[in-house]
């Protein structure tokens, strides 16, 4: 589903240039839950903002779905974002003056198929994450878990190929952010691939592998048993 | 489905949402607004005004009577580089009138007329008015008609008899706004029978009330009361107002072909041309409503700036909105179109409140105030066009700067 190769990244600030990337390759399986783990700097966010095309790769080789995106332009890259693609952001970003379904049928303002019934999509999308009763709400009058089952919902409507999570639970309390890794799993169970980054453990190891990033490169990885208890064991050495 | 039928769709649905958070960022909204709405009620409250304006001296200059010629006797001297009139020449005649009416091909009718300004008494009240003679063809050629009783005719004037037909404010200050039919007024201690009232005409915008004015029959006036052998004016009607000049010339030739060998001067007479005057007096209000339509479309052009000043700032409040879209599968164009679109819904609300307003405003000035107002739909459908074309064009800049922005910037932005 995933194939990054030797993906790197430079920022330029002034003539300070800082290798956020260098050289990262790994692959996701379809079905798979993928967490990326790291401390900050390690260069995670922007590995994930460059799978989620937000961002663009200045060297290395990044194929989605059997397409390859390293040289796509603007146009391409969005209407991928918009089909293949869904996001979970650490700070929600809803829209505070629209209600939860306006917020979920958004993605569908940009869809390049015919979305039919809007609302009714919405609402569907609302129901799998237990919050069709709200629906009417605005994300001021939602607890913090429930926004982030808001923003998920308007990730899963237009049926992604691939979800990809920005430290989700990191603005949670631990209940809900339980709740939502529940979520998670549960749309792995019904065969979605699924990206997480994360530098937390507890909630790296819900997932069904763990990519270990230091520096900008992949210092490791693990294979996690059991994920739904959260145990797990160390796989040998670098990739 | 049809691609099209689609995009239309996600267009309106677009067009939902941004209406939806307009409405709901109220203050942003309504400042942005309030510019526009000020500078098209302006526009339109402003035309309102010019237009009553040229109407009233459309009204004013046709009250005169229609497709008139003037004649005045006296001379244009100048005085100090400015034309003047010196008040009494004595050098027209009641025949110089039946010579126009005869000689000139162009003229339908003409008419001498005598007056003064003269003590009118009744019964212990005094006022002072104009008093003017004329003939029963000046009486219409001037548009002058009884509004109650009735007007002399020709057998009143040879028989010089002592019959007034009086003016509405005369009616007031000697009458106190009783019917004066029938009753008898004295000018210079010479009674006068009150045999009917002139029609209003009101207040010229010089402050002339034209209904202040006695009028009596040509001969009574100028053989009972004034013992002149002479005429003041005279009225020259012509056909059309497009034969008004060539009238003019005709009229010229003739009165200097009776007065030339006399007074051995060749202009001792002044002729106002009603075409000329209307043309002037209109030029003078075209002018004025001109400079204030200019003014009130400056003000519509500072609404539009207000809009594009909120639009920017709002470019950089809703910065992680716009990321939002762009991560969620907006492409640039989809954002720069959000972005005029919303600018053009804002700057068309603007305009259709101010539209309501500026109608509103009009309507209520003509009603209530001493104004005369002429609503211009014209100029609502103007303010409403010109408001919306400029939040298109006002709005393609911040809709740029929003469709520039990297996805992923945007959505970091605080």
């Amino acid at each position: 589903m995933i194939e990054a190769e030797a993906l790197t990244r430079v920022y330029v600030r002034g003539t300070l240039e800082t290798q956020v990337l260098k050289g990262v390759t790994f692959r996701v399986r379809q079905g798979e839950f993928v967490a990326i783990m790291g401390r900050s700097g390690s260069g995670k966010s922007t590995l994930l903002n460059i799978l989620g095309l937000l961002d663009r790769p200045d060297g290395g080789r990044y194929v989605l779905d059997g397409v390859d995106f390293s040289g796509a332009d603007d146009d391409a890259r969005s209407a991928a974002r918009n089909r293949k693609l869904g996001f979970v952001f650490q700070q929600f970003h809803l829209l505070e003056r629209a209600s939860a379904l306006r917020n979920v049928t958004l993605p569908l303002l940009y869809a390049e198929e015919d979305s039919g019934d809007a609302t009714r999509r919405a609402e569907r999308a609302l129901e799998a994450v237990g919050l069709a009763h709200r629906a009417r709400h605005l994300p001021s009058e939602l607890s913090g878990g429930e926004q982030q089952r808001v923003a998920i919902a308007r990730a899963l409507i237009n049926d992604p190929a691939v979800i990809l999570a920005d430290e989700p639970t990191g603005n949670l309390d631990a209940q809900s952010g339980g709740e939502i890794l529940e979520i998670f799993r549960r749309l792995v169970g019904a065969g979605r691939t699924l990206v997480l980054v994360t530098h937390d453990r507890a909630v790296a190891e819900r997932a069904d592998r763990i990519l270990l990033l230091d520096d900008g490169r992949v210092a490791g990885e693990e294979a996690v048993l059991s994920p739904a208890a959260g145990a797990h064991s160390r796989a040998a050495g670098p990739v | 489905m049809s691609a099209r039928r689609r995009r239309y769709r996600q267009l309106t649905r677009g067009l939902l949402l941004s209406l939806h958070l307009l409405a709901a960022h109220r203050l942003r909204t309504s400042l942005s607004v309030s510019g526009l709405l000020a500078g098209v009620a302006a526009v339109i409250v402003m035309v309102a005004i010019g237009e009553g304006a040229e109407r009233r001296v459309l009204e004013r200059v046709q009250g005169m009577g229609a497709n008139l010629l003037v004649v005045s006797a006296a001379p244009a001297q100048r005085v100090a580089g400015r034309p003047r009139q010196v008040p009494v020449y004595t050098m027209l005649r009641a025949a110089d009138a039946a010579a126009i009416e005869q000689e000139s091909a162009l003229a339908v009718a003409a008419a001498p007329a005598v007056n003064g300004s003269m003590v009118v008494r009744w019964e212990g009240v005094n006022t002072t008015t104009i008093v003017t003679g004329m003939t029963s063809v000046g009486l219409r050629i001037r548009n002058i008609a009884p509004a109650s009783g009735r007007a002399f005719d020709d057998e009143d004037d040879r028989e010089r008899r002592r019959v007034a037909l009086i003016g509405p404010t005369v009616v007031r200050t000697l009458f106190g706004g009783a019917d004066p039919v029938g009753r008898v007024l004295r000018i210079r201690n010479v009674p006068f029978e009150v045999i009917g009232v002139a029609r209003a005409r009101g207040v010229d915008p010089v402050g002339v009330d034209l209904d202040d004015l006695v009028v009596l029959p040509f001969e009574t006036a100028t053989r009972r009361l004034l013992n002149i052998p002479y005429v003041h004016t005279l009225f020259v009607q012509a056909r059309s107002t497009s034969e008004l000049i060539g009238l003019e010339r005709e009229v010229r030739e003739i009165l200097h072909g009776r007065h030339a060998g006399r007074s051995g001067l060749l202009d001792v007479f002044v002729i106002q041309n009603q075409a000329t005057l209307l043309r002037t007096e209109r030029g003078a209000a075209r002018a004025m409503n001109q400079l204030v339509v200019s003014v009130a479309l400056l003000a519509l052009l500072a609404g539009g700036i207000g809009i594009l000043a909120v639009m920017l700032i709002s470019v950089r409040e809703r910065t992680r909105e716009i990321g939002l879209r762009r991560a969620l599968g907006a492409k640039r164009r989809d954002i720069q179109i959000q972005f005029v679109l919303e600018s053009a819904m804002l700057a068309a609300g603007g305009g259709l409140a101010g539209v309501v307003v500026g109608l509103a405003v009009a309507a209520g000035a003509a009603m209530f105030g001493p104004w005369d107002l002429v609503i211009s739909w014209h100029a609502a459908g103007l303010g409403l066009a010109c408001s919306t074309i400029l939040g298109l064009v006002v709005g393609a800049i911040p809709a740029a700067r929003a469709a520039r922005l990297e996805p992923i910037a945007a959505l970091r932005a605080e």
